[in-house]
């Protein structure tokens, strides 16, 4: 039986939200119930709990001696283990590497063991640890329990729930975040990608979208948050004489947001207070990026029509006035960090720079090393250029993808002059390939999008709306080494095997044509394991011959099988791929007699 | 005088003076007892506790202990002025979500106010103020009713006595 409510989650780098549609209260109206936003309890101060609209995604993980004995007990839970949310955000920045943050952007860093205690990164000595795996894990468990709490009559592990990912996540981030929510409890999880979930919300808030769209058309969704930028292109087509959607394109993951923009114009007012012979410290520091941000949303605020803010810090200890830090934000500031710095008008043809290679990288994460939001947009579009196939995606002369509409969503976006720019270098590149310029959709409510859009996904998945067809958002491979005569000093050249092609479908399953691998029995069999965002024509079975800059390695993959199914010591088998109702990529060996074994994903292995 | 009126008198009061007034001790039936001893400590937050409380708040939300105790007479207008918009709008919104104020009298200050149905002790008459209660007046001042007080509910550890901790950088 369905369940009564719809809950979607927006899993967000830097906030957490939950959205969720009454079932029961639709009654015999044709019209769906009006999806709403759950306030997520939380400790705002030590002994204080509120709700609010977003819970953000900070973990500390505290000594003895950081809090008051029980001032950090939740309504539901006793347990002074870890703080999540507004406090641990506030505390956090008092406390040096206690805090666990953008646990999501790890979650999909292949460089990295997932599943291993790793975070805080810079911990310091004696502080627990925790896995990306494990602090997603934690955030999903909050927010059941937040849910319990404040709908006590209808629990939350028998509730249809769905969790969003960036739609640049690959198969393996994707199965480690439905790792993460079953061991948070959730029963009955589904997937959904982020910027589609903004389209669903506006598909919500707009009833009649479909006087506004119309065949052919193609909707370019920009989804920038705190600590990530996703592209997604959704085309319109016919179907039985009806409007479809479908999900044509995803872009790359890249490691840019909000928060980078915040610290840039704080690194600016930094540099002219150094200037002026003023150092700060790191809590100064802290106290200048929460001011910048505040000073920078007024100063992008149309209706506040001031041209400067001034950024006030304290004095630190009781001499306050004494103390005090004088610096101003000037709105022609702002304008040049973020429009110059981060949306740059630039042409389609730009392709963002790449990080100069150093051998010896300090570990990390691997942020976008080109901070230029438009070359990023640039490069997805013209990556549409290639496929001849996707009739459904309109391109122009050059062979640019041409989007009639734009979606914005994410708190950045907020701003006009950041909408208006990158709208203008959009419609400057769409001139040049003699189309029309793009319309924009207007979202609202652009910090819950995601959230609502999910609650609405799960009642489309009951018939209950419209659905975007998407299928897997890239295409997988395999390597395969060919068996070439070795030469010193040189790997033998890979090939790769597709074995599951753009757009397969959910709830659909297939045998990959081609070779038959002889696994050894008892001992692991371990594959490498690859995919493209790009390649959207291979189909599967299609063997590779060069493996190029436009496929990347992601984590291998590995089988073990058992000994004791008896046959001899080398089992012949052959792939096949599944994709699930719930949107999770699974590749199985199959032997001859028919007998079946998961391949899973080996987060553990770093790859070079 | 309701409980809000106590815990805004003994607040202000023990701002200026470091001592609940003598109001608030009688109408509470306290005693002074010397220093040392404050009042038991109740299950209930008291209006002590109370005032405490919101000093608490707003030292920690917006230092405004640490603004009125300083001594600003060497500083330049600038700089006081810089530090007060910060103190000023924190503590603007800690007074916001704590409490909920509203104005006596929600007319135009400078006109024509009548008094029927205002309760007296509510409003303060100046100037040529005759012997029984005149029918109206010019409103001068529209004056602040606290119409909610909605405090974090304490923890039975919770030593409201510390307004600001201490703190202590370990390097």
């Amino acid at each position: 039986m369905d369940s009564r409510f719809v809950i979607g989650i927006d899993l967000g780098t830097t906030n957490c939200a939950l959205a969720y549609a009454d079932t029961a209260a639709m009654g015999a109206d044709p019209a769906l119930p009006p999806v709403s936003v759950l306030g997520i309890a939380q400790l705002v101060h030590p002994g204080e709990v509120r709700a609010e609209p977003l819970l953000p995604s900070a973990l500390l993980l505290p000594g003895p001696a950081d809090f008051p004995a029980g001032s950090v007990a939740l309504p539901w839970d006793g347990a002074d283990g870890q703080v999540i949310g507004r406090l641990a955000l506030r505390r956090g920045a008092e406390l040096a590497g206690k805090l666990v943050s953008s646990a999501k952007s790890w979650l999909c860093h292949a460089g990295v063991d997932r599943t291993a205690p790793i975070l805080p990164w810079t911990a310091a000595p004696g502080v627990r640890r925790l896995s990306p795996v494990e602090a997603s894990r934690l955030y999903l468990e909050y927010l059941r329990q937040a849910w319990d709490h404040a709908m006590p009559e209808a629990p939350f592990a028998s509730q249809q729930v769905l969790v969003t990912v960036p739609a640049s996540f690959d198969a393996v981030a994707r199965d480690l975040t439905q790792r993460a929510a079953e061991q948070a409890g959730y029963r009955q999880v589904t997937l959904l990608e982020e910027p589609q979930a903004a389209f669903y919300a506006w598909i919500e808030r707009h009833p009649g979208w479909r006087e506004r769209v119309t065949v052919g058309d193609l909707i370019l969704v920009v989804d920038i948050g705190g600590g990530t930028t996703d592209f997604t292109l959704i085309a319109v087509t016919e179907r039985a004489g009806e409007l479809a959607l479908e999900r044509v394109a995803v872009g790359d993951h890249i490691l840019l947001g909000g928060d980078n923009m915040d610290l840039a114009l704080a690194r600016l007012v930094e540099a002219e207070l150094a200037q002026a012979g003023r150092k700060l410290d790191a809590m100064q520091l802290q106290a200048l990026w929460h001011n910048c941000r505040a000073a920078k949303e007024k100063l992008l605020d149309p209706e506040s029509g001031v041209d400067e803010e001034p950024v006030t810090i304290l004095g630190r200890g009781s001499g306050l006035v004494g103390g005090v830090i004088k610096a101003k934000l000037k709105r022609a500031d702002v304008g040049r960090v973020l429009l110059d710095g981060f949306f740059p008008e630039v042409s389609s043809q730009e392709e963002p720079r790449r990080a100069r290679r150093v051998a010896l990288q300090e570990m990390g994460l691997p942020y976008a090393a080109d901070p230029a939001v438009t070359r990023h947009l640039a490069r997805f579009l013209r990556q549409q250029a290639s496929q001849a196939e996707h009739g459904a995606v309109r391109r122009g002369a050059s062979g640019l993808a041409t989007p009639t509409h734009v979606l914005f969503n994410g708190g950045v976006l907020h701003a006009p002059l950041v909408r208006e720019r990158l709208l203008a270098v959009l419609n400057s590149w769409l001139a040049a390939e003699g189309a029309a310029p793009a319309r924009l959709l207007e979202g609202e409510d652009l910090m819950q999008a995601v959230a609502r859009g999910a609650a609405y996904y799960g009642l489309a998945r009951r018939g209950k709306g419209v659905r975007i067809r998407g299928g897997v958002p890239r295409t997988y491979y395999v390597g395969i080494e060919s068996a070439l005569p070795a030469v010193p000093g040189l790997p033998n050249p890979l090939k790769a095997l597709t074995v599951a092609p753009f757009g397969m479908e959910e709830g659909t399953q297939a045998r990959v044509p081609g070779p038959e691998f002889g696994l050894t029995v008892g001992e692991p069999a371990e594959f490498r394991f690859f995919s493209s965002a790009s390649r959207k024509n291979d189909e599967l079975g299609a063997l590779i011959e060069e493996v190029g800059d436009d496929i990347e390695e992601l984590s291998p993959i590995e089988v073990t099988l058992p000994a004791s199914e008896g046959g001899g010591p080398l089992t012949p088998v052959t792939l096949e791929t599944v994709v699930t109702e719930t949107g999770v990529l699974q590749l199985w060996c199959v032997a001859r007699d028919g007998r079946r074994w998961k391949l899973e994903f080996n987060v553990r292995e770093r790859i070079g | 005088m309701g409980r809000l009126g106590l815990a805004i008198k003994s607040f202000w009061a023990i701002l200026r003076t470091g001592a609940l007034p003598d109001e608030v001790v009688q109408r509470l039936g306290l005693a002074r007892r010397g220093p040392a001893k404050a009042a038991p400590a109740a299950a209930q937050a008291g209006p002590a506790e109370g005032a405490l409380q919101m000093l608490g708040i707003l030292q920690r939300d917006a230092r405004l202990i640490d603004f009125l105790m300083e001594d600003i007479a060497a500083y330049s207008d600038d700089q006081v002025g810089a530090a007060v918009r910060s103190v000023h709008q924190q503590c603007r919104e800690a007074l916001n979500r704590y409490v909920q104020l509203a104005p006596v009298i929600d007319g135009v200050e400078g006109t024509f106010t009548k008094l029927a149905g205002i309760e007296l002790t509510a409003v303060k008459l100046v100037g040529n103020v005759p012997p029984q209660p005149p029918p109206g007046g010019v409103l001068r001042h529209r004056g602040w009713r606290g119409v909610k007080v909605d405090l974090p509910p304490l923890g039975a550890k919770t030593n409201l006595s510390v307004v600001a901790p201490a703190e202590i950088e370990i390097e």
